[in-house]
């Protein structure tokens, strides 16, 4: 479960302090699909950030599973993150001097996995890129790649899956095929996703949506509302 | 621990190419250090096996002047006093051999050693035509010689030489020699004789210098025992004492010292390997961040993922470590033939093995390792700063905090540690704190030069014409590469460019010294009777270069010993405490009423024409620092005669006005009324080979115990050792150069990502490739050109320091010298800039684009 109270973000521009995120509340439950929408500048990947713990919010408390994560250092948010947060990128970010199995190998070397290669050979396997294991990111479709760094988030089997304009930088197919993967993800696993998009379709398919606009919640509206995953938002 | 090895190994793979140069940096200094450390630990180990041999006995005592009878009966006392001592003595001098009455008219200036039957106790004679040693070969004035004086004098074995009254017939060449001193300078080949014949040739005459040792073979139990009562017994004899073991040990101390000093060497270049470490490291980290902060986006901590990158840097030094670990087994390979053969023959046992020793390689291995880590530390903390918001924001990287107190605390680890691997190098932590501290000062001197250099050009960054301005702004873009390269390859046009300036003021001194109204023969061991004899023949022979120099004066000259010094701040008193401080050698000192043209008084007066109250003594100015001061009584030995005299006088004399000689102590006339002594003279041979040996063959002639030393072979001697020196010193520079282009290869290949983007955007914005390429030929021109000022500037300092300070010449500049050394580097540097941005000239821009 993920909790936010009172959260927001400011910053200094120049001289004057500008509110990416004005305080607000959020609960998503385990289990939850929920999308993040809004223009550019909303606010919507800053508050993916913090959720994070890639970002310390400026006021406000972030429980990430039971942990107050704005009190904890670098290193631990980093195990916390390893263990506990699976996160998509836009620009899939993955790492260009490993072929795509070692990128999924990371995750699982770093807490220590037993037998690491098997995952990552599944997880590649169930994201269909089987055949494209030993291939450098460069030498795959952005679409792959964007595969390849799902089977990464998903290495530890996180509870949590957070992702920063999955289908942002794909054509509409190479999207398609993100979108089902990562709500068959939250459908089969169980898994709490949370994702910022412009993608109407992918917003489409998730249990709720929160929209933003000038760092601040404007609607909440479960677009289609599974009955089975009720929906507690909160907005302010 | 497997997580840090397999990510690190995994990130090499994919970026060892971009670091080669480093790994080649690292493996040159590795290599040097390796094979240096090998070569002289092999010697060490070869003469110390049979350091008995270097002395060819156990025990030897020496003097330079005829044993004393009391001497003697100590002497024989202690020897009689053991059981199974064996004793024989030898006779060392130097003096002119000729060629046989009615064969020729050959001279040359020889070492001569007369031995008895029983030399020598150890190791073995080799002789050229195979035969064993015997002493019977010298027996009825035979002679074994060095191989060039056959070729100097003309003559064959079975020919006769002369040397003094006497003639020996040629028995053999010697190819080995026990008991010859290693390394020392040599004033002519070796003849050896017989220790009786030596005597009856009558060059022995009173005063001349003769080198007189008796060798004893004790019981290795006794060795120290009898050395250490020698000792006592002859304290205030003129006599030295010693054993086998302390030549041995003296041969430890200086081949550990040449080893530790050479190994230094190595660590220069290995410094500038670690140079180009953090230079790569530094771009490297930059162009890593996004990979860093994916690593901490997934869990890993900054700790784990500086591990990862420290591991990487080890591999990679470990890797340029066994590299330069090959290249010096291959270059060991190399020398056996010339090297090690003339070690063996020049000590006359074992040959030298050419292997690498195991320490040498564990040295070379952990000195790779250790500074490319050093090096890499610093760039390596910029991880800490990769957060991975970076990868939600593209670009934005909040800046570092002002004031890092944990880059701070790294950086005085690295120095820390930079001083202690080079105290380890040099086995001397006040030497590894000069070489460190030498090279901490060179790097910031040529740090701030650069930048202030960089200031100079940045005019053009307005300026109006395209590749002009790009070439200014390049230089000074974010994560430019223009210090380090300013610095690796200033430093090495600043050792190159530095030490041919050395050599260039040497040669200038020396041929200062050779002017035409300059002395260039000197004769020595002129017998009192013999001075008119010798005036005469000089004044009949057309002296100088155009025959009209005048007849010099013979100069009186007494050999003394210092072994009192009193006064209101100095007592010393006896010959040990002499030697203790700093007056144990045998002095040359004459005595005149007058002033020569290159002295001058500084404090005192020197005395007029009156007659001597009490004898008087003028020393030279440098003694003051010693603790002789102005009004102390100094006395001295004069071949057992002792004369106490006041110092009245303090002068200072211009050394390089050779004229009159130089000494640094010079007697009021009447102090050594009655003594016997001998004469010198300087003086301006006659012109032409031809007519300077005949003077020489003259002299010896008719005074065959009259030494005459020809200026211009000795000065042509020193040159052929100055040039090796200089070759050798220049092979160190061109390392260092060679590391330092490296490094500008390397430089120009990591920031080529870039530069290749950069290039596309232009030729989309419509650049040609030709004002491109004249952009990176201004760009490294003015590179090379500021490092190459950079190093030239460097030289002229060092030369200045070094000829004013430590060879106590005059400098001369060398402008010629430093401006190729400039115009050298900045083509260099151009060469390779340009050469490795081709690529990026000839890669379409759509390529690159798309890349991106």
């Amino acid at each position: 479960m993920i909790e936010l109270r009172g959260v927001s973000k400011t910053v200094r521009s120049g001289d004057e302090p500008l509110t990416i995120v004005h305080p607000l509340d959020l609960v998503v439950p385990a289990g939850q699909l929920l999308s993040i929408v809004g223009p550019s500048g909303s606010g919507k990947s800053t508050l993916l950030g913090l959720i994070a713990g890639l970002d310390t919010p400026s006021t406000g408390e972030i429980v990430i599973d039971g942990t107050e994560i704005t009190t904890l250092d670098e290193d631990r948010l980093a195990e916390l993150r390893g263990a506990k947060i699976g996160f998509v990128f836009q620009f899939f970010h993955l790492m260009p001097s490993l072929t795509a199995l070692e990128n999924v190998l990371v995750p699982l070397e770093i807490v220590g996995a037993s037998d690491p290669m098997a995952r990552a050979r599944q997880l590649l396997d169930e994201v269909g890129l089987r055949e494209r294991a030993h291939h450098y990111p460069a030498q795959l479709s952005g679409g792959e790649q964007q595969r390849v760094a799902i089977a990464r988030a998903l290495a530890n089997a996180p509870p949590i899956l957070l992702a920063d304009e999955p289908t942002g930088n794909l054509d509409s197919a190479n999207g398609r095929h993100i979108i089902d993967l990562l709500v068959g993800v939250n459908r089969s696993r169980g898994t709490t996703v949370v994702l910022v998009t412009h993608d109407v379709e992918l917003a489409s398919r998730t249990d709720v949506t929160l929209a933003m606009r000038d760092g601040r919640t404007e609607r909440r509206a479960p677009i289609v509302a599974p009955a089975a995953v009720p929906a507690e938002l909160t907005g302010s | 621990m497997a997580f840090i090895l397999r990510m690190a190994l995994r990130e090499l793979r994919a970026s060892w190419h971009r670091l080669i140069f480093f790994f080649i940096c690292v493996a040159v200094g590795v290599g040097g250090i390796v094979a240096l450390r090998s070569l002289v630990q092999n010697v060490r180990t070869a003469l110390t096996a049979e350091a008995r041999s270097l002395t060819a006995g156990d025990v030897y005592v020496r003097t330079d002047q005829p044993w004393s009878d009391d001497t003697r009966a100590q002497i024989d006392a202690r020897v009689s006093a053991l059981e199974g001592v064996a004793l024989t003595e030898t006779l060392d001098t130097v003096t002119m051999a000729r060629m046989a009455a009615n064969a020729g008219t050959r001279t040359k200036v020889v070492e001569v050693r007369g031995v008895q039957e029983a030399f020598p106790f150890y190791g073995r004679f080799g002789l050229e035509s195979g035969t064993p040693y015997s002493p019977t070969l010298l027996e009825q004035q035979g002679a074994l010689v060095g191989g060039e004086l056959l070729s100097q004098l003309g003559v064959q074995v079975g020919d006769a030489v002369a040397i003094g009254n006497l003639e020996f017939t040629i028995r053999d060449v010697i190819v080995s020699e026990p008991g010859r001193q290693l390394g020392g300078f040599s004033f002519g080949p070796r003849v050896l004789v017989a220790y009786d014949a030596l005597e009856r040739t009558g060059i022995l005459g009173y005063a001349s210098r003769a080198e007189r040792q008796i060798l004893l073979k004790v019981p290795e139990d006794a060795v120290e025992s009898l050395v250490r009562g020698l000792r006592r017994d002859l304290s205030e004899a003129f006599v030295r004492v010693g054993s086998y073991r302390r030549t041995e040990n003296r041969i430890e101390r200086n081949l550990g010292r040449a080893e530790n000093y050479l190994s230094l060497i190595g660590f220069v270049v290995v410094i500038l390997g670690g140079i180009g470490v953090w230079s790569v490291t530094r771009v490297f980290v930059q162009q890593r961040l996004r990979s860093v902060a994916v690593l901490k986006c997934l869990g890993a901590t900054t700790a784990r993922v500086m591990a990862v990158y420290v591991a990487q840097v080890a591999l990679l030094g470990l890797g340029g470590a066994v590299l330069g670990v090959g290249v010096a087994r291959v270059a060991l390979a190399a020398v056996p033939d010339s090297l090690a053969e003339q070690a063996a023959a020049a000590t006359g046992f074992a040959v030298v093995s050419t292997a690498l020793t195991g320490s040498a390689v564990v040295q070379g291995l952990t000195i790779g390792v250790l500074v490319s880590i050093l090096f890499a530390l610093v760039p390596l903390l910029d991880i800490r700063h990769a957060k991975p918001l970076l990868l939600l924001r593209q670009g934005e990287a909040p800046p570092p905090a002002a004031f890092d107190w944990v880059r701070l605390a790294v950086i005085a680890a690295v120095g820390g540690g930079l001083l202690a691997v080079a105290s380890w190098q040099a086995a001397s932590i006040e030497v590894g704190a000069y070489v460190v501290g030498g090279f901490v000062c060179v790097a910031a001197t040529l740090h701030f030069m650069g930048s202030a250099l960089v200031q100079t050009v940045r005019p053009f960054e307005t300026a109006r014409w395209f590749p002009l301005r790009h070439a200014a702004l390049n230089l000074r873009r974010p994560g430019n590469q223009t210090r380090v390269v300013l610095l690796a390859v200033g430093l090495g046009s600043f050792f190159i460019v530095g030490m041919r300036s050395v050599q260039e003021n040497l040669v200038t001194a020396f041929s200062l010294e050779m002017r035409d109204d300059m002395p260039d023969m000197f004769m020595m061991d002129i017998q009192q009777d013999q001075a008119d004899g010798v005036t005469a023949i000089l004044e009949r022979t057309a002296l100088g270069a155009d025959g009209t120099a005048p007849v010099p004066a013979l100069l009186p000259v007494l050999r003394a010993r210092v072994i009192g010094v009193t006064g209101p701040e100095t007592d010393i008193q006896g010959r040990r405490a002499a030697w203790r401080a700093g007056f144990g050698r045998e002095y040359t000192v004459t005595y005149r009423g007058h002033l020569e043209d290159n002295e001058r008084v500084t404090a005192g007066n020197f005395w007029d024409g009156r007659p001597s109250v009490e004898p008087e003594l003028s020393i030279v100015d440098s003694l003051v620092d010693r603790g002789i001061q102005l009004g102390d009584t100094v006395t001295v030995d004069v071949l057992g005669r002792q004369v106490a005299a006041r110092v009245t006088s303090v002068r200072t004399v211009d050394w390089d006005d050779s004229r009159a000689g130089g000494f640094v102590f010079v007697f009021r006339p009447g102090t050594f009324d009655g003594a016997p002594h001998t004469f010198i003279s300087f003086l301006q041979g006659p012109a032409g080979r031809d007519a300077r040996g005949a003077l020489q063959r003259e002299i010896v002639t008719q005074y065959p115990n009259v030494t005459v030393i020809d200026g211009v072979e000795v000065i042509r001697n020193i040159r052929r050792v100055l040039d090796y020196v200089t070759l050798v010193i220049s092979v160190v520079g061109g390392i260092a150069m060679f590391a330092g282009g490296l490094i500008l290869v390397g430089s120009v290949a990591m920031t080529k990502f870039q530069r290749l983007y950069e290039a596309a955007v232009f030729k989309t914005l419509g650049a040609k490739t030709g004002a491109l390429a004249t952009m990176y030929v201004l760009e490294y021109g003015v590179l090379g050109l500021l490092a190459g000022l950079v190093g030239s500037t460097g030289a002229m300092v060092l030369t200045w320091v070094l000829t004013r300070e430590v060879l106590e010449i005059a400098w001369t500049p060398v402008p010629l010298t430093n401006m190729l050394g400039v115009v050298l580097t900045a083509v260099v540097v151009l060469v390779v800039g340009v050469g490795s941005s081709v690529d990026v000239l000839r890669r379409k821009p759509l390529l690159t684009l798309r890349a991106e």
